[in-house]
């Protein structure tokens, strides 16, 4: 699969971004909020149209979202009149299973993301990280080829954030996919992606791609690692320095 | 404790009834039969009416009218309400009309309705309907508007037609704000159904209300405003029922 996109509008939101991604890659995308990371991957799954240039995957152009992708919520966008089992088997009943074969598969993604003996809860009664595995295993059910993450853990609290992140860690070791993974963490970039492609300006342009070297599987010890340490400080140097930048401007 | 507090509740509401009925009792014995009657008369003249099946009989015409005109506004307020929502063009044509006639009280209206169609049992439901179909349109517009986009997104991301979308997300998502207009329907409604027999061809609740006052056969009257009360009574419980059941995702307990 290969992308490589631009995109103009009134607001120029973003402009020349040029990138590919690999089969079974993980690009992590950070940037500073309002840079236009979400917007981005939604032109990748086809939500919104691009204004300038094109996000091609398996060879075709996507205009629309289309088969073999599925994308995770930042609000996990679950339906609230559903149950999780519901929920999860949403895309698949889409994509025109039987009953039988959603009888079959849904309750092993329940049990992929530990959900198992909630299904028949919904959404309301259960918490933040409960609810944005329930929209992980609605995206997992339909086996994509490519994951697309908006801030996946942006919307839950720090702790269990962690917990999510090591448990998707674990989740793409047993079904490794192409993987982009938008989020404003810095210790999340470098943990997840291979690459991590830092988004800023204004329009917003690739600023630098940094080549995560880190040895899969990763883990809570990967945390420790010394190489951690020094991508985590590179990519921050690079964020900052911009942020640090525009704000002595509104000093003076 | 809780269950002490539960008798006290239950309690304080059976004393509360039993000396509005001594009120209500002691009240009619004191005032002329013309104006007012005691409650042992009013259940008198219901018991009555009820074994000459005169009762019975008004009471089923009534309904009739009742439920034709509120069925006919569900049928006709929900899906345009829905369709309001979603096409963007109708709703800008049509919102200035829609606030117009529902801030009209509905009574206006029914000289107009009776010069222009008689005295039949078509006007008559027309006023129900009109009485009742713009809470249930006004609540599904709202509530089909304040679908949060990201939902529609989701099911774009899964490549929902439009019509899934409409079965899956749509409708689902407004049915509870339906259901809270449908119950101020029903309230509206028995204004409706009341009035229609009031000032059209009288029938029903309304013609024994009518009556009873003209022949200052005051007991006859308040028995029928007693079952009107007794229906309105029993209509909000339905339709608060209803409501609950549909919401129960939002956080409520049915």
């Amino acid at each position: 699969m290969s992308g490589a996109g631009k995109r103009f509008s009134k607001l120029q939101v973003f402009s020349d971004v040029e990138l590919e991604v690999g089969e079974r890659e993980v690009l992590a995308i950070i940037g500073p909020s309002g840079c236009g990371k979400t917007t981005l991957l939604r032109c990748m799954n086809g939500l919104i149209p691009l204004t300038e240039g094109e996000i091609t995957m398996e060879g075709e152009a996507i205009t629309s979202p289309r088969e073999g992708v599925a994308m995770v919520f930042q609000h996990f966008g679950l339906f609230p009149w559903k149950t999780v089992f519901n929920n999860v088997a949403y895309g698949l009943k889409l994509a025109g299973a039987t009953r039988a074969q959603i009888d079959e598969k849904i309750p092993e993604y329940i049990k992929l993301v530990g959900l198992s003996g909630f299904e028949h809860y919904y959404p309301y009664q259960i918490s933040g990280g409960m609810q944005q595995r329930c929209g992980l295993a609605r995206a997992l059910a339909v086996e994509p080829r490519v994951l697309l993450m908006d801030e996946p853990f942006g919307a839950v609290d720090a702790q269990t954030r962690e917990i999510l992140q090591f448990e998707m860690l674990r989740i793409w070791e047993s079904r490794p996919t192409t993987m982009v993974f938008v989020t404003h963490a810095i210790d999340e970039a470098v943990l997840m992606g291979d690459r991590v492609l830092v988004l800023k300006g204004r329009p917003s342009t690739v600023h630098e791609i940094v080549e995560v070297d880190l040895p899969r599987p990763r883990n809570r010890a990967t945390l420790l690692l010394p190489r951690f340490a020094e991508l985590r400080e590179h990519v921050w140097n690079t964020l900052m320095a911009d942020a640090r930048q525009a704000e002595l401007e509104v000093i003076r | 404790m809780g269950s002490e507090a539960r008798w006290a509740r239950y309690a304080t509401v059976i004393v509360s009834l039993l000396v509005g009925a001594a009120v209500w009792e002691v009240a009619g014995r004191y005032t002329s039969d013309a104006f007012w009657a005691t409650l042992s008369s009013t259940l008198r003249s219901l018991f009555d009416l009820l074994h000459s099946g005169v009762l019975m009989r008004q009471v089923a015409s009534s309904f009739q009218l009742y439920l034709s005109g509120l069925s006919l506004a569900i049928l006709v307020g929900a899906p345009a309400g829905m369709l309001l929502a979603r096409v963007r063009w109708l709703r800008v044509a049509l919102e200035n009309y829609i606030m117009m006639l529902y801030a009209t009280p509905m009574v206006a209206l029914i000289p107009f309705i009776l010069s222009m169609m008689g005295f039949g049992f078509a006007p008559k439901v027309l006023v129900v309907f009109l009485f009742a179909v713009f809470p249930i349109l006004y609540n599904t517009v709202e509530g089909a508007r304040s679908i949060r986009p990201e939902l529609i997104e989701v099911a774009q991301s899964f490549r929902s037609s439009e019509w899934r979308l409409w079965f899956d997300v749509m409708i689902p998502y407004t049915l509870p704000f339906t259901m809270t207009g449908i119950r101020q329907a029903i309230a509206r409604g028995l204004v409706g159904m009341v009035a229609a027999e009031f000032f059209l061809s009288p029938s029903g609740l309304g013609q024994m209300i009518m009556m009873g006052s003209q022949n200052f056969d005051t007991a006859g009257m308040l028995a029928a405003i007693l079952i009107i009360v007794l229906l309105g009574v029993g209509l909000m419980d339905l339709g608060r029922y209803i409501e609950n059941r549909f919401a129960a995702w939002r956080g409520y307990k049915p």
